[in-house]
């Protein structure tokens, strides 16, 4: 598996930026006047391209939020917004529709596939959507490493949950998207099951390059990833480089305790 | 009564989606009531007419014909003017005047133009009398005095901008009548599209009826104090031969005039409803699918509430309060659209000429109460069985996510169902195609008509994976992965799919097999003419009424001709050979008629039936009868005396041109009628000399100029003509399904309107990994055409079985040409993708509008 990688084309920085996303000054406010809840508070944040970013916070601080404006699923406010060299704040729905289409890969939580589909078309969707051919040896080579070769041809109600998030993590590589953004990809697992997807997303970094941005409240899956940036209150509050699970659970314990007290 | 109250709940929640089902309930009430109100209204006016129109005693010729009906010579029965006289003597009498009234008449303008409806409704010519001034006022001029007086009524005089001084000709059986208009009078109750025209007695006698001193019938008005009964009784008394004649009160002769006219309201009416019950039917197709689909959607819902007590009766009750509440809504509604469309229809009588008057609208209390009734039950019964499914919804569904499995064992059970249903309805078509017996094959023709239909409603869902796929590999396969995801969408729920597309099957089916039907007809008809018809030229009226003598002999003066065939109908009492009798009627024809018309003989010699005291009968009547050439029939003319005539030929009645006719020659039945009571022709055949066709045909037509009653047709007008009255015929009842095509649309619209919801979090994900909207909407409607064309495909289908079917079993009544309509076909089905496209306009706008976020977020 680790020998015969081909480097894919994002993997190559020659013709790209080290930082595959960056934020400056996102504001995302829902409401107006007194109702007026301010779920990004002037957000700044760079992706590095080829690492393992996991997003943390406690529950409404805004990490899901920052998800979404960074893959272009919602607006901003004010505040801009670049993937790569493209500024995605203030594109049309257009134009952000492809630039999810082939830039961009998604793993959510839960209901990742369309049950119509069986899992080899779940996993080529976005590229026939787009009408572009899967290319065979990468396609073989991302069922392989997920390991679902010999199911195929199933449904997602005949999968398992942890099988089924591998298939969504199988789309979210086959089309080689700059981007891969997880939307607690892990939440609805069990710990082994979530624990074969996360070595999945980390060796999909570590070998074939990719760059994922993946939100989390769960240490233990923070600890896969390279960094560790801390929201709260729709604010960036702290960072952390290879972390490890009781690292993370700590500074976790820390932010509670600490926003008990204020 | 928190039942009541989540039921209320739940109906305010999803109003868009019950909306459309309550538009298809309140379409077929609609239909119904606005059918209900539009024969009532019609009713009425015909009431009030004939009511004001009819003298409190009428004495008229025992043979004289009820209102409506063409008097067999072509000119009314008379009475003598003596009758007056001795009705004068009567007890109780205050007033009798002598009435003229004709309606073998047409009246024409300066320019030959027909001033009668082309509509139906009779041109009346007769005397002004007293007894006109119940119902009519004399608006401007006065009354017509002298033979060349005459006055029109008021609604004619405005449709055709007759003014006082302008001259109109009267053709009648005894000869034409130009006269100038002296007054304008109008009808003081609604006059439904008669034309009328008076003169004064003399002249009308003169005119009308060709001799001085008679009259058609005698008005009489009774003294202060004397019931109309007691009259009659009195005038029977005093007339001398009373049996001579009929007596009818006021009330009589309303009545008697109402129910010539009663039977023929009786058929639109019951075929009306017979569309709004289509409507219906295809209306439950949508209720049954509303509440399946919101029942499945609430599965959850109904789970909990399950689990915290609520009983099985309980959630059946409150799915059913609310179909209630739907029920009461969509036909409330329906009963005030329903007036509304008779309204409208009673406004559309008018562009064709027949005028009503929204005056005497009458919505009698039954009618809202049957729309409500109807409207109710139907939507109560269409929801009941949605509503048992969510009974049986166990507690444990609040717990496990939303998603039915499919129930493999119903569907043997419907599929064995649907199977054994279809098989018996085709088995039923079969024997339709095989029977020597009409009435037993029509047996066979409904039996199998209904049991293929709801055999393939039953396995409609089972179809749809099959048709589905096929439709798929045909033609979303052009649409990449898009057309690929619609297609998975059209199977996901087979039922759906299937019911949804039955509804539109319902009325494609009627539309197939009618037009088969239909276009058997022409080509069957053609294909007789050209094999049988001899002659070149056909002169007729359009509305039924017979040739005048001028006109006759305007045709016979016509150059280049080589012959002309004279063709009368007269009615006779036949007593057979076995003893049995017959009222029948006699084709009276010069011996010219077999050259004309070229007609197969099972034995004897047709030439020989035109001899004298010889006549022809059909096949089937002399099957019945056992009547054999050389047989003797007692043929007792109603308008003269009685004749033995010998059978010479029986013609085959294999046949759709002239079949079972009984002929005769013209020379024979004029042995027995005497020529003043012999009827005028029903049809002229000419026959042009050859090569001189053309100038024949230009001449004739210059020829009956003056008699624009008559057309003149060569055999290409003929066929064209059966093919416009087929078509025409075919077009009313292709707009009366168009209501149940729309029932069917809707049914489209809401399934695809509540697919689009329930595949909210799906349609997200797509949209998050990169679908664009219009690839998004382009997937909706192509599931939406995918089903469509289900529908259409078996409908189609369907109704080209039955058609064939019962073409086969018309060939016994001579529809020999079995002929599908491809071109018709065809066009309905792609129609009916368009008709796709269309009910996925809103569904598709609405997925394409759909908040991303908001769609993955649902449940987070």
């Amino acid at each position: 598996m680790t020998t015969a990688v081909t480097i894919p084309r994002h993997g190559d920085t020659g013709g790209l930026t080290a930082v595959a996303a960056r934020a400056r000054q996102v504001v995302k406010a829902y409401g107006a006047g007194e109702t007026r809840v301010v779920a990004l508070d002037h957000v700044d944040v760079d992706i590095a391209r080829g690492q393992f970013t996991a997003i943390m916070g406690p529950s409404g601080s805004g990490k899901s939020t920052l998800m979404h404006c960074l893959a272009g699923l919602d607006t901003v406010t004010s505040g801009h917004i670049h993937l790569g060299d493209t500024e995605i704040t203030g594109l049309k729905d257009k134009k952000l529709t492809q630039l999810r289409r082939d830039r961009i890969g998604f793993i959510f939580q839960a209901f990742n596939l369309l049950p119509t589909l069986d899992a080899l078309e779940n996993i080529t969707l976005p590229m026939d959507i787009a009408g572009r051919r899967p290319d065979a040896g990468w396609l073989d080579q991302v069922v392989e490493t997920v390991g679902l070769a010999g199911r195929l041809k199933h449904r997602p109600t005949q999968l398992s949950g942890g099988q089924q998030q591998r298939v969504a993590v199988a789309r979210a590589l086959a089309a080689r998207p700059e981007i891969i953004f997880g939307d607690e990809p892990t939440g609805n697992l069990d710990s082994r099951a979530g624990a074969e997807v996360l070595s999945f997303l980390r060796r999909s970094v570590d070998e074939l390059g990719q760059t994922i941005v993946m939100v989390t409240h769960d240490p233990v899956a923070a600890s896969y990833a390279d960094r560790v940036l801390y929201l709260a209150d729709g604010s960036l509050v702290d960072e952390m480089t290879d972390p490890t699970a009781d690292q993370v659970l700590d500074r976790m314990k820390d932010f509670d305790a600490r926003g008990r007290t204020s | 009564m928190t039942v009541w109250k989540t039921s209320v709940r739940n109906f305010l929640a999803h109003k868009g989606r019950m909306a459309l089902s309550a538009v298809a309930v309140l379409l077929s009430v609609a239909f119904v009531c606005g059918t209900l109100v539009f024969t009532d209204t019609m009713n009425t006016t015909f009431d009030k007419l004939f009511a004001a129109t009819s003298a409190d005693v009428t004495v008229s010729p025992k043979a004289a014909e009820a209102a409506g009906d063409m008097p067999e010579s072509g000119r009314p029965e008379s009475l003598p003017a003596s009758v007056l006289a001795e009705v004068e003597k009567a007890d109780g009498v205050k007033d009798a005047e002598g009435g003229v009234s004709s309606m073998s008449v047409t009246v024409v303008d300066r320019n030959d133009e027909n001033m009668g409806s082309e509509t139906g409704a009779p041109t009346i010519a007769g005397n002004w009398t007293r007894n006109e001034l119940r119902s009519m006022e004399i608006a401007s001029g006065h009354a017509p005095r002298g033979p060349t007086e005459v006055m029109v009524d008021a609604d004619t005089a405005e449709k055709h901008h007759l003014k006082i001084g302008d001259e109109l000709r009267t053709i009648a059986a005894t000869g034409d009548i130009t006269a100038k208009i002296s007054g304008i009078a109008a009808f003081t109750v609604t006059n439904p599209g008669a034309a009328v025209v008076f003169f004064d007695t003399a002249t009308a006698q003169r005119t009308l009826l060709g001799a001085p001193d008679v009259f058609t019938h005698v008005n009489v008005t009774a003294r202060p104090g004397v019931d109309d009964t007691r009259l009659k009784e009195n005038v029977a008394a005093a007339l001398g031969d009373a049996g001579a004649y009929k007596l009818r009160t006021q009330k009589e002769a309303a009545d008697a005039d109402k129910d010539s006219m009663g039977s023929f309201l009786d058929v639109m009416k019951y075929a009306m409803l017979g569309f709004a019950g289509i409507a219906f039917l295809v209306g439950v197709f949508l209720i049954v699918n509303t509440f399946s689909m919101l029942v499945a959607q609430r599965t959850r819902e109904i789970g909990l509430m399950r689990a915290i007590g609520s009983s099985r009766k309980q959630v059946n009750r409150s799915v059913l309060v609310e179909a209630v509440l739907l029920g009461v809504v969509g036909s409330a509604l329906g009963v005030a659209a329903g007036i509304g469309l008779a309204v409208g229809l009673m406004k559309a009588m008018g562009a064709v000429g027949m005028e009503l008057s929204t005056n005497d609208l009458t919505v009698a209390w039954t009618t809202p109460v049957t729309g409500l009734v109807l409207g109710i039950v139907v939507t109560v019964l269409a929801a009941y069985i949605p509503a048992r499914r969510a009974g049986k919804v166990s507690p444990m569904a609040a717990l496990r996510d939303a998603g039915t499995p499919a129930d493999a064992k119903s569907g043997r059970v419907r599929a064995a169902l649907g199977l054994v249903l279809t098989g018996a309805g085709a088995a039923g078509l079969w024997a339709t195609t095989r029977v020597d017996e009409a009435s037993e094959g029509s047996l066979y023709l409904g039996l199998g008509v209904l049991l293929t239909l709801i055999g393939f409603i039953v396995i409609g869902p089972l179809l749809a994976g099959a048709v589905v796929r096929a439709l798929g590999a045909a033609v979303l396969r052009l649409f990449g992965p898009v057309g690929r995801l619609a297609e998975r969408n059209a199977l996901r729920n087979p039922r759906r799919t299937g019911a949804t597309g039955a509804a539109l099957m319902v009325g494609l089916a009627l539309v197939a097999c009618l037009s088969v039907v239909g276009s058997s007809m022409v080509a069957s008809a053609t294909d007789e003419l050209d094999k049988s018809v001899g002659t070149d030229f056909i002169v007729q009226s359009n509305a039924g009424q017979l040739v005048v003598p001028q006109a006759a002999d305007a045709v016979e003066k016509v150059p280049g001709l080589e012959r002309v065939t004279h063709y009368k109908v007269l009615g006779a009492k036949l007593t057979n050979p076995d003893g049995s009798t017959e009222d029948e009627y006699v084709t009276a024809a010069d011996p010219t008629y077999p050259k004309d018309l070229r007609r197969e003989t099972v034995d004897g010699d047709l030439a020989k039936a035109y001899g004298e005291r010889a006549m022809s009968v059909g096949s089937d009547y002399a099957a019945l009868h056992k009547i054999e050439v050389g047989d003797e029939i007692t043929v007792a003319f109603r308008a003269g005396k009685t004749a033995k005539l010998t059978v010479a030929a029986i013609t085959s009645d294999d046949t759709s041109v002239d079949q079972g006719a009984m002929y005769t020659s013209i020379a024979t039945a004029g042995t027995y009628v005497s020529d003043d009571r012999m009827p005028g022709d029903m049809i002229m055949f000419a026959t042009a000399e050859d090569g001189k066709e053309k100038e024949a045909y230009a001449a004739l037509k210059t020829a009956l100029a003056p008699y624009p009653q008559y057309k003149v047709q060569n055999q290409a007008d003929f066929k064209q003509d059966l093919k416009d009255q087929v078509g025409q015929l075919l077009n009313i009842v292709y707009g009366l399904l168009a209501l149940a095509i729309v029932v069917a649309v809707l049914g489209v619209v809401n399934t695809l309107a509540l697919s689009v919801v329930e595949r909210t979090r799906e349609i997200g994900l797509m949209r998050a990994i990169g679908l664009s909207r219009r690839q998004l909407r382009r997937m909706i409607r192509l599931e939406s055409v995918v089903i469509a064309l289900f529908g259409a495909l078996l409908g189609l289908g369907l109704g080209m079985g039955w058609g064939t079917s019962a073409q086969k079993l018309l060939a016994l009544e001579g529809l020999g040409v079995l002929e599908i309509p491809w071109p018709t076909i065809l066009t309905v089905f792609v129609a009916s993708a368009f008709v796709g496209l269309f009910a996925a306009l809103v569904p598709a706008f609405r997925a394409g509008r759909m908040n991303v976020l908001n769609a993955i977020a649902t449940d987070g």
